[in-house]
């Protein structure tokens, strides 16, 4: 059983919350620390650890729900990353959705959910809010 | 040393009051977030004739992003040949050019994606740098990046 991963926010980076048990994997907040390399390698590591021992269940969806404001190109880059272990879950049979959370007036985030759509094999979500939090 | 976020949110509320709306002001501030790190992981600290500079200033429609630091001579040539090799292309070169190198490529030595200036010559509107020499071995880089207020309205 894996444990939760649950990083707080700060200012330059986001709120961690992976919950392999529950199914549910959430980055919230800005992204923009100077080493994203280093600051997602906890991530990384959960992601890695919980493909190579995930049993496919095909009852359950997996949702990763992003809701960022500002990310640098090296998070672009991660979170690239962390989209391609979700591709491998759902090739092995596991039921997976990605939710792309952006303002609704914000098209530069919706431009950065559609490329990421666009570089993804997985079914992915664009959900427009209609509030700025 | 959290200097950059302070000035982010500096920026984001003077944006906020200069009623620059929400996609703009990503841009701007995605704009800033990359040039300042470029300066914190690129520029040279052991330079006391020059230092790095960040500003902002509207002219009408325009805003103005500057961001400067002195840079090793040596460095000119490959810093020119790789911002004249992007200006060179369409805006739709650039875009394309960026999702291959995010999707494609690995990541540099200090951790970024490599993709810094190109995001800033493909998201703004206006792109010019210069580097004018300070001495033998040291040299000043500028980057300037023009969005246009009326056209991301």
């Amino acid at each position: 059983m894996m444990p939760v991963l649950h990083i707080e926010p700060s200012l330059t980076t986001p709120e961690i919350h992976f919950d392999a048990e529950k199914g549910y994997f959430s980055i919230k907040g800005s992204s923009y620390p100077e080493n994203s390399l280093k600051f997602y390698e906890p991530v990384v590591q959960y992601l890695a650890e919980f493909v190579r021992t995930h049993v496919p269940d095909p009852t359950k969806t997996l949702i990763l729900e992003t809701e960022l404001n500002y990310f640098n190109t090296s998070t672009a880059k991660v979170l690239l990353d962390i989209f391609r272990y979700f591709e491998q879950l759902h090739e092995k049979g596991q039921p997976v959705k990605v939710r792309w959370l952006y303002l609704e007036d914000d098209t530069e985030m919706e431009d950065a959910g559609l490329d990421y759509q666009a570089a993804v094999r997985l079914p992915f979500e664009l959900v427009a809010l209609h509030e700025e939090a | 040393m959290q200097l950059l976020p302070q000035i982010v949110k500096s920026v984001e509320q003077l944006l906020i009051g200069e009623k620059i709306r929400v996609p703009l002001r990503r841009k701007i501030i995605s704009t800033l977030i990359e040039l300042a790190q470029n300066v914190i992981h690129y520029s040279i600290t052991n330079y006391p004739y020059a230092n790095p500079a960040i500003s902002l200033t509207r002219e009408g429609d325009n805003i103005i992003l500057s961001v400067s630091n002195p840079i090793h001579s040596s460095q000119e040539l490959f810093l020119r040949t790789y911002i004249e090799n992007l200006l060179s292309m369409s805006k739709e070169e650039q875009l394309s050019l960026y999702q291959s190198v995010l999707t494609k490529s690995d990541y540099t030595d200090t951790g970024g994606a490599g993709l810094g200036i190109l995001q800033v010559v493909a998201k703004s509107d206006g792109f010019q740098y210069k580097i004018e020499p300070l001495d033998q071995e040291h040299a000043y880089f500028t980057i300037e990046a023009t969005f246009h207020a009326a056209t991301n309205s």
